[in-house]
């Protein structure tokens, strides 16, 4: 003797149950409850990055160098194909030099930028100085982690003695996510 | 008396006219697909695949613009560099085509951009590499800042890399080397194509047969050019755990081959001073 699922049992007393009340008797094949349905999801490798929109410097004296205002930077929600595999930071300037507020009046070069090796959440900050032809690496995410941020990333604009005008000296900087 | 009234009428009524002062702008925040895209290819085939990038719901509308470009890195793997495609002879740019190349994403939208790999009929075999570029625009409207300061803009880079068979996958480690708290293992890609390798560091104390300490290698992308090495760290375990003193270092690297690549040194570690923790009472 075969024994089903109970679920075919309690379906067919059920179905009997029902039948005394209905006029016709109709036989109705029920579902195999063993079937199943396979659901998968394709999770691409991913991360969620918040990156500061500005930095300035108040310079109130050209003869030494300004730090700026400590900022944040957050990777999280990251999603990679290997525990092995890591997120890493970079920053690279878009242009040789700030644009000065008058045009050919000296100004800071890119490379009179750097950065800290700043404590890290998850990551390893590297210090380094702010080039237009690479990427230097601010921070590598440690490997596996689902998330890498800072608060203390500092940003330190050289002294340069020979500028001359006051006013709006800036830089655009690209900050590189790499999933490479 | 009169021409003052009117006069400070005028002046407030161009004050509220005036526009607001410019705001700092906020932090660019967004979410993106980091899959490098790997495809085995025949020559003739075409392949296509996507990239994702959507913006945070508290952003402002962002301009992305996209191109395909070469790309490589220092040994060191510091530093990341990116030029014209075909500035590689190894480019996989030209065959790849991306569509849209510029878009406007709204709040919580979702920019998907299609990339279609087109190979030749005739190609040389090995791999090729070249990367997806996804940059923010820079708002032209938007107010330089006062003073002397820098403005962000974001980008995201995934590799490309496009294989065709028959592939060689072979690596050599050339250096073993322990530094302050860090370990370098520097490999050779001896391939025809580029190599993500990864791995660990087991470290033995004389005679024994069982690691003391093992430490994991972040994977690390070694190319065929510019240059053919590349530089695996890791940071040494605790010296609690890993003490000054003489080791053989062995490393085991996975290169995606059906063997690993191992070797081994005996060297003297250094630590630091030991921090002892102040007993709780």
């Amino acid at each position: 003797m075969k024994v089903g699922p109970p679920t075919r049992y309690l379906a067919g007393l059920l179905a009997l149950a029902m039948s005394s009340t209905a006029g016709a008797q109709t036989t109705v094949t029920l579902p195999d409850t063993s079937q199943t349905t396979t659901m998968s999801a394709n999770v691409s490798e991913q991360a969620r990055v918040t990156v500061p929109a500005t930095v300035t410097f108040s310079v109130t004296n050209i003869g030494v160098s300004t730090a700026a205002t400590a900022a944040s930077v957050t990777a999280d929600q990251i999603v990679t194909s290997s525990a092995a595999k890591q997120l890493r930071i970079s920053l690279q300037a878009n242009a040789a030099s700030f644009t000065p507020p008058v045009a050919g009046s000296v100004t800071w070069s890119a490379a009179d930028v750097s950065w800290n090796a700043a404590t890290w959440t998850n990551a390893t900050g590297t210090a380094a100085t702010l080039s237009n032809s690479s990427y230097n690496t601010v921070a590598t995410c440690q490997a596996d982690a689902t998330s890498c941020s800072t608060t203390g990333l500092v940003f330190t604009l050289g002294a340069k003695p020979t500028v001359q005008r006051s006013g709006a000296h800036t830089l655009v900087v690209t900050w590189k996510f790499e999933g490479i | 008396m009169g021409l003052l009234i009117a006069s400070l009428l005028q002046l407030a009524a161009l004050t509220a006219q005036a526009p607001p002062p410019p705001e700092t702008p906020r932090p660019l925040s967004f979410q993106a697909t980091l899959d490098a895209i790997r495809i085995t290819v025949r020559p003739g085939q075409v392949a296509t695949r996507q990239f994702r990038l959507t913006l945070d719901r508290d952003q402002q509308a962002t301009q992305f613009k996209a191109r395909v470009e070469d790309w490589w890195r220092s040994v060191d793997g510091k530093q990341s560099f990116y030029a014209e495609a075909g500035t590689l002879r190894r480019s996989c740019g030209q065959w790849v085509s991306i569509n849209p190349v510029e878009s406007s994403v709204k709040p919580g939208e979702t920019l998907t951009i299609r990339i279609t790999v087109t190979m030749p009929v005739e190609v040389q075999v090995g791999g090729f590499w070249c990367a997806l570029t996804v940059d923010e625009v820079p708002d032209p409207l938007e107010a330089a800042g006062e003073g002397v300061g820098v403005r962000f803009v974001a980008s995201v880079s995934t590799g490309i890399f496009v294989y065709v068979e028959p592939v060689q996958r072979e690596a050599a480690i050339l250096a073993i080397r322990l530094d302050g708290d860090e370990a370098r293992i520097q490999v050779r890609n001896d391939g025809n194509a580029p190599l993500a390798i990864e791995g660990r560091i087991e470290f033995f104390a004389p005679e024994m047969t069982t690691p003391l300490a093992t430490t994991e290698l972040g994977r690390r992308t070694v190319l065929t050019e510019p240059s053919r090495e590349g530089m695996l760290t890791a940071k040494l375990p605790s010296a609690r755990v890993l003490p000054s003193g003489r080791y053989r270092v062995r490393a085991v690297l996975d290169f995606g081959a059906d063997h690993y690549v191992g070797a081994e040194r005996e060297l003297e570690l250094v630590r630091g001073e030991v921090q002892e923790r102040a007993a709780v009472p």
